[in-house]
């Protein structure tokens, strides 16, 4: 059996800290703007910052991956291309891309840096990851939080040498990924451009009696009681009424949480197991990579997976193995 | 808005039975403006030891936000103005004077300054209520988050000499609450125990008269059916 590398989410140069010295293999992160998509206020790196970051991880073994993976304006590509040439400059160990325009870029202006296909991507089926690693030598492909473990199987037999990567914890994207335009339909900024989904500019909490209610862009997408768990304010786990009844009709606020089928995702030749969360704290990134640093090495080592209560930290106090199991069939 | 507005949701959710709450009625006599030079001073160990906070607040230099630690009987005013920061103790804030307020007991809010809990976990589970701006509260959490204070560590780096007498007491000190918290926990379990018994006894009659209300919703179909 493959070891699969732990990718670890970092939003901070301490949850950097926090993830490597928690035992990730691997540790992702964006520059401090529009070019990745967790453009969050008070979020991400400095170039000054990256650079240490990476002194830091290499030091202990770890490598580091920059997600430039929004989509530049059209005309303007210059903020996309500096943040590539800046993390190759910085010796990162790979880039994580979704414009095919900016990965022939990278490809053509730095052949030696590692080219990893951004999930915003939305590359699902082996023609598509095909066609970016003969044309642009891209090295992984992160798959869309869509596919059951026994079609990431089939991808993987007709895809090598190419790995894959798929989310192993964290947020669901129910949507296709890259190309949803729910929020910003209701705020003006786009996920995929300016890599804000929900921008918490356009997010408000109002306290009532009953409880809180959140509003996006002035529509309110949902109200949770005083002692019901709340959620991410985003349009797809937003709660509407529909037939006069009130419900999720997209998705419900969860996490994703793989830890008990682990052993078929390594079976199934997964290369990669990525932690979804940049935009959660240190406490968030230490608590899920000992976790899955305990899993991924008890499967390796032929031991019983531990059982371990990640509840407190899931979004809606729920968890699902997702679309890996699509159990709802 | 009314002066005190900004407690409200406060009132709405009581803070937990703790030795900070007991601390809290304690200090209700004091006026505010004798804890000011406790909070000078930790800005200014947080100006030397963690620069970068403020660097990540830059855009949000003119949005002041209200800490409210909701078991003591004050508030906190941060400005987070790179120029001039401030850390104010106030008895409570006009919310027209700040961009946002963030409401949650002290030993969470500290947990949270130090990275050791996740604040979207504590959202999501609705100890912590924020209210306002919502984009100057991330960015504030991201700030701090990324900052890795240690109080005691960079308290304790500022005093020279006194760092270790200092490191040596506050550890003492919190090995005492957090004894003090079991100690409170197990008192008001024992306190609330009879009402949770009543409490669990009237679910369980609501339980059984759901089931009985079920069942004759059934009969009166079938019955209408035939």
């Amino acid at each position: 059996m493959m070891r699969p590398e732990l990718v670890c989410p970092a939003g901070t140069p301490a949850a950097l800290k926090s993830a490597v010295d928690a035992g990730a293999d691997c540790v992702y992160v964006g520059f401090r703007d529009e070019t990745n998509a967790r453009n969050f206020p008070g979020l991400n790196f400095s170039r000054k910052e990256l650079g240490e970051a990476i002194a830091y991880a290499h030091a202990k073994g770890a490598k580091v991956l920059v997600a430039i993976n929004t989509f530049p304006r059209a005309g303007q590509p210059e903020l996309w291309h500096r943040a590539v040439d800046d993390a190759a400059r910085l010796e990162a160990d790979a880039v994580i891309l979704a414009d095919i325009g900016l990965i022939e870029y990278a490809a053509r202006s730095h052949p030696g840096l590692r080219l990893h296909l951004s999930v915003q991507a939305a590359a699902s089926n082996p023609d598509a990851i095909a066609f970016y690693a003969g044309r642009y030598g891209v090295k992984r492909v992160v798959l869309p939080r869509v596919l059951t473990v026994s079609e990431i199987a089939a991808i993987n037999a007709r895809i090598a040498p190419v790995e894959t990567e798929v989310f192993v914890f964290g947020g669901l994207c129910v949507m296709a990924e890259g190309r949803c335009a729910l929020s910003s339909y209701a705020t003006g900024q786009s996920p995929n451009m300016n890599g804000v989904c929900s921008p918490a500019g356009e997010v408000r909490y109002t306290e009532t009696h009953e409880g809180v209610t959140s509003e996006l862009g002035g529509f309110t997408i949902n109200k949770f009681s005083r002692t019901e768990p709340a959620g991410y304010p985003t349009l797809c786990k937003g709660r509407f009424i529909a037939r006069d009844k009130a419900s999720y009709l997209f998705e419900e606020p969860t996490s994703l949480n793989t830890l008990t089928i682990l052993p078929d995702l390594i079976k199934a030749g997964v290369t990669a197991f990525k932690i979804e969360g940049r935009q959660r704290g240190r406490a968030y990134v230490a608590a899920v990579v000992q976790a899955f640093r305990q899993g991924v090495d008890a499967v390796m080592a032929g031991r019983p997976l531990p059982d371990i209560d990640l509840d407190r930290i899931t979004e809606g106090g729920k968890q699902t193995t997702g679309a890996y199991e699509k159990a709802w069939r | 808005m009314t002066p005190g507005h900004a407690r409200a949701a406060v009132r709405q959710a009581p803070p937990p039975f703790s030795p900070v709450l007991l601390l809290g009625l304690a200090l209700k006599p004091v006026r505010p403006q004798v804890l000011q030079p406790v909070f000078d001073a930790m800005l200014g160990v947080i100006r030397r030891r963690h620069p970068d906070i403020l660097d990540r607040m830059a855009d949000y230099a003119d949005k002041p936000v209200c800490i409210d630690p909701t078991d003591l009987p004050f508030v906190i005013l941060l400005d987070p103005n790179p120029e001039a920061p401030a850390l104010t103790v106030r008895r409570e804030i006009d919310p027209a004077e700040v961009a946002a307020t963030i409401h949650g007991p002290l030993d969470m809010l500290v947990s949270l300054a130090e990275g050791k809990v996740d604040g979207d976990a504590l959202f999501f589970s609705r100890r912590l209520v924020i209210e306002g701006d919502t984009e100057v509260v991330v960015a504030l959490r991201n700030a701090i988050d990324g900052a890795g204070i240690d109080l005691v560590e960079d308290i304790s780096l500022q005093l020279g000499p006194l760092g270790r007498v200092f490191r040596g007491m506050a550890g003492a000190a919190i090995g005492l609450v957090g004894r003090m918290r079991d100690d409170f926990e197990m008192l008001r379990a024992s306190l609330i125990a009879p009402a949770v018994k009543e409490v669990d006894a009237q679910a369980a009659r609501i339980d059984a008269l759901e089931s009985e209300v079920r069942q004759l919703r059934k009969a009166a179909r079938r019955g209408s059916a035939a």
